[in-house]
């Protein structure tokens, strides 16, 4: 009895998350002569939809776009906050209690609220629409999630091997090469991919600081497909890109679930 | 600094697709506008750069097809002083708040007289403010209603004699289809029924310090019955408040709808989609307010500006010039199904070939009314759709004096939308 | 909203401190190494969120409009005065209200319930972790489109109802759009809490004989409230600034326009960054008040985890 609870429950949240994604999937592989025949399953499947967007360059240049901001975003946040988060768990310093709470802050803020400012810089800087245009303000959102991440991270190592390889006669750049990069390693590839989901989920910014394929994203192309007439049909084509803006997701999740589960919660399960 | 923007140009450049360093040949314009899947315009283009002998290549940079999406787009780049818009192709309703913006050249001598020269009164309007000329006019157009012939073998006149008819058609066959979502198209349809009604949104629109909401009393209120009407009765769409030109295109092609107010491009729909039913789709004027009072349609199109930040002023002219001659506008027509300024191309016969309908629609269009000429008219739009939407909730006694209050305080452009 | 959704998940979970490496290295040399590491994360932090704001600040006290450039200048608190003055900002204040209200109770409820059904175990453990981190990693722009999509009678696989034609069906589909996006994450950050309590202090309970109910409410609740707290007080804040679900599903029609919509469109359609300023300014003081007050209410509870448990 106490079994079968068990599988009725994973089974109520399998498909209370997977419904909708299963949905955007059908509607993906209708055409335009069924997709409004309201049924759950495509009857008769076709990838014309995605044929559509990948010969359409709104969507293939947003799929770039998309691709290298978040990298680059990425790449900048973890550069930035892997050695400040190392600093805040190993060393002490004047200033330092102020550290967190100012990443907590600036976690906080809508990020609207930053939108009409950076608007008047970037057109006077000329970084309107441009890549650093937007990679600038995803590190606002990126270094806090970043830092947290790893500072939390890092409080869970176990910090003696450091001090045994200085024992042995390594100095603190040698025992820092050998002993706490491979440590950390997971950790912030931990954080790397929380903070690519947030850069690579954007939209406020995206369609705030943008106004061309030249650094229009994913998520900010999907609101201009409606009524484009590139795109030869909104619905199953938003559904198709859609997909396949879910599949890196999905691959990450797949592939990572556990780190993912653990770089999310670090700080409560490390109580 | 030139440091600071070298190294910074560098970096722009590094992002693909960025297009740094120019052709040999020429000069490349940019042409931002609506996309037109035809490839009418880009047919133009290139007609227009070959008979430059050299002077200079066009690029036809696509802008989304919502009028609101396009001006915020266009917009941001115009306040970001973007030097790569050299041409853009307007909506009618933006040309006060760009000239006043300071975003555009304006047409003078001799190239102004050529692109007035026999282009219909309306749309020509539109593209003046404050007594000089800031646009070409190109395209036009304008809504007309469309029904069944098998299904309404009398089409209607007044928006009364429209519902009763629809009510008395088998349900889920008998909508009317018209534009109810909070977006431009809505303030469309306000300002149609308004001035069919004889009322009007702004008076003294081209005079910022002058203009105000006019919105005579008795008129105004009968236009905004007629929302009420519409959208309490049985036959409105589903989807009223959210309906947009597609929805309720497709609404019409799907069968729910036995009416629809929408512009040219329906009948491209469905020659393109149900062919078969392409000779049972009717059209007609759109309905009165006022029975026995000409109703005033609405009028739409685009004007093409030269940007005040444009480096080639003198060639994005002439390309301009080009753009908006009779011949493209006839192979706009044609090909792209897009409505004529120049009177002349209506009597061209291939355009009646592709508009059985052209004789009404330059009718409507001379006879449309425009939405008002004022700098703030995308906070007047705004204001209208704040104050009678959704369309179920318009109560003509309460919203005609709010709505006078609302868009005088979006007048001023200091008021909250 | 979920775009800077779960930014920062584990932001509002102080990490533990550990009394063990804390006392390294106080010299000068130590000091300027530090400062070295820190600085740059620091700086860039304060250039791109610091600077920003109170260049907002800044604006809010301007008539800045970029369409009529000629008429800039100082207005004092102007701005303000139109924005607290005019209706569409209370109804706008009402409608995110009641969109986190109801969003963040029914994310914390079936969280909590999903927690405590995967703490007893469930079949299949990696799937439904899976399945899980799927809404929390998936595109909120996408979420809002399959949902807006499954909301639309010509579409729809269930449903012939126009349900955002009316004001409280499209205010249901956008929550429903947020709660299926969010609950998962809330569900594993309450896992981790309880996961975080000692086995004995439930098995003790069960030898004295308490019934289900009252494990609940007197252990496993106290328990874990700090975390429940933490929790709560984000997804708060999150919501507070929705913006994709409602710009995608309903552009803010219907009585469903929240205040970041607002701000957007009088910064990015009306080019009126004084006003939108003034706008972005109240809801980042809204937001601050909220994450004060709350701090103050529970610092009791905070001042708990922060010290890294009992």
């Amino acid at each position: 009895m106490r079994r079968l609870g068990r599988y009725a429950g994973s089974l109520v949240v399998l498909v209370a998350a997977g419904l909708p994604v299963a949905w955007i999937l059908s509607l993906s592989l209708k055409s335009p002569a069924t997709v409004t025949d309201k049924r759950l399953w495509p009857s008769d499947p076709t990838l014309e939809n995605y044929r559509s967007i990948f010969g359409s360059a709104l969507f293939t240049r947003a799929l770039v776009n998309s691709v290298g901001i978040g990298l680059l975003s990425t790449a900048l946040a973890v550069a930035l906050a892997t050695p400040a988060a190392y600093a805040l768990t190993r060393l002490s310093f004047r200033g330092k209690a102020l550290v967190l709470p100012l990443t907590l802050a600036v976690a906080v803020f809508p990020p609207v609220a930053i939108v009409g400012p950076l608007f008047d810089l970037w057109r006077t800087l000329r970084l309107y629409d441009t890549w650093p245009g937007l990679v600038i303000p995803y590190l606002s959102f990126a270094l806090p999630l970043a830092m947290w991440t790893l500072t939390a991270f890092f409080r869970g190592l176990p910090w003696e091997l450091e001090q045994a390889a200085q024992a042995d006669g390594a100095t603190p750049l040698q025992a820092f090469r050998r002993v706490v990069v491979p440590l950390a390693r997971p950790g912030v590839l931990t954080a790397a991919i929380l903070v690519f989901f947030f850069a690579w989920n954007d939209f406020v910014f995206a369609i705030s600081l943008t106004s061309s394929d030249r650094s229009r994203t994913v998520p900010a192309a999907l609101a201009f497909f409606p009524g484009d007439e590139r795109i030869r049909q909104p619905v199953g084509s938003i559904a198709a890109a859609a997909v396949v803006v879910t599949v890196p997701v999905l691959v990450a999740v797949l592939v990572f679930q556990r780190r993912l589960v653990a770089g999310l919660t670090a700080g409560v399960v490390k109580g | 600094m030139s440091r600071f923007r070298a190294v910074l140009l560098a970096v722009l450049c590094l992002a693909p697709l960025t297009a740094c360093g120019g052709g040999d040949r020429g000069v490349v314009l940019h042409w931002y506008v609506k996309e037109d899947s035809s490839g009418a315009y880009r047919q133009a283009a290139q007609r227009c750069a070959d008979s430059s002998a050299g002077r200079y290549r066009i690029r036809v940079e696509s802008l989304p097809q919502t009028t609101d999406t396009q001006r915020e787009l266009l917009v941001r780049r115009l306040a970001a002083r973007d030097r790569t818009v050299d041409i853009m192709g307007m909506d009618v309703i933006w040309t006060a708040e760009f000239a006043e913006a300071g975003w555009l050249r304006p047409w003078t001598g001799a190239q102004a007289a050529q692109v007035s020269a026999g282009v219909l009164a309306g749309p020509l309007a539109t593209a003046r403010y404050q007594g000089r000329l800031w646009a070409a006019p190109f395209t036009s157009n304008t809504e007309l209603l469309w029904y069944r012939r098998s299904q309404t073998p009398d089409p209607p006149t007044t928006w009364d004699q429209l519902l009763a008819q629809a009510a008395a058609l088998p349900r889920g066959h008998n909508e009317v289809a018209v534009q109810g979502g909070r977006y431009e198209g809505y303030t469309v349809w306000v300002n149609a029924l308004l001035a069919s009604a004889g009322a009007q949104l702004v008076a003294d629109a081209d005079r910022p310090d002058r203009a105000r909401a006019a919105l005579a009393d008795a008129p105004a209120r009968q236009a905004l019955a007629v929302i009420r009407r519409v959208a309490t009765s049985p036959v409105a769409a589903a989807g009223l408040s959210v309906d947009t030109e597609v929805e309720t295109e497709t609404a019409m092609l799907s069968g729910r709808a036995a009416f629809s107010l929408n512009y040219a491009s329906l009948y491209a729909a469905v020659r393109e989609q149900q062919p078969a039913q392409l000779a049972d789709l009717g059209w007609t004027r759109y309905p009165q307010v006022v029975p026995g009072r000409p109703s005033r349609p609405p009028l739409g199109g685009i004007n093409l500006g030269i940007s005040a930040y444009s480096p080639h002023p003198a060639q994005a002219f002439d390309a301009a010039a080009c753009l908006r001659s009779a011949t493209s506008q006839q192979l706009a027509a044609t090909r792209g199904g897009i409505p004529p300024t120049i009177s002349a191309v209506y009597d061209d016969p291939a355009v009646v070939r592709e508009f059985p309908f052209a004789a009404l629609m330059r009718l409507c269009i001379e006879q449309a009314a425009p939405r008002p000429a004022t700098p703030a008219y995308s906070d007047v739009s705004l204001a209208v759709q704040q104050v009678l939407h959704p369309p179920a909730s318009v109560n003509p006694d309460r919203d005609v004096p709010e709505l006078r209050r609302t868009i005088d305080a979006a007048l001023a452009s200091k008021a909250l939308l | 909203m979920s775009q800077q959704t779960e930014r920062g998940a584990t932001v509002w979970v102080a990490p533990p401190r550990r009394p063990g490496p804390r006392r390294k290295r106080r010299s000068q040399a130590g000091h300027r190494t530090a400062w070295l590491l820190t600085a740059p994360a620091v700086l860039t932090m304060l250039a791109v969120a610091a600077y920003p704001v109170g260049y907002a600040l800044w604006l809010s006290l301007h008539r800045y409009d970029l369409r009529f450039p000629d008429q800039r200048g100082f207005v004092g608190l102007g701005n303000y005065a139109a924005v607290l003055t005019a209706p569409v900002f209370w109804t706008d204040l009402a409608a995110t209200a009641v969109i986190t209200a109801v969003a963040v109770t029914a994310e914390m409820v079936l969280g909590f319930v999903i927690a405590l059904t995967l703490r007893r175990g469930l079949a299949g453990r990696r799937a439904v972790h899976t399945a899980l981190l799927l809404p929390y990693g998936i595109i909120t722009v996408v979420a809002a489109f399959a949902w807006q999509y499954a909301a639309t009678p010509d579409l729809s696989f269930f449903s012939d109802r126009a349900w955002l034609g009316q004001r409280w069906s499209s205010f249901a589909v956008v929550i429903a759009t947020e709660v299926w996006k969010t609950t998962p994450f809330v569900a594993l950050l309450l896992l981790a809490g309880l996961a975080a309590l000692p086995e004995e202090l439930l098995d003790t309970a069960q030898l004295d004989g308490a019934s289900g109910w009252q494990r609940f409410t007197r252990v496993l609740l106290p328990g874990i409230r700090p975390v429940l707290l933490v929790v709560l007080l984000y997804r708060t804040l999150d919501s507070i600034r929705v913006f994709d679900t409602v710009f995608i599903q309903t552009r803010g029609a219907n009585g469903t326009e929240t205040l970041s919509l607002l701000a957007y469109d009088q910064l990015a359609s009306r080019l009126n960054l004084g006003l939108g300023s003034a706008v972005s300014v109240l809801l980042f003081a809204l937001s601050a008040a909220v994450a004060l007050s709350f701090v103050w209410f529970f610092r009791a509870d905070l001042r708990e985890l922060s010290r890294g448990g009992r």
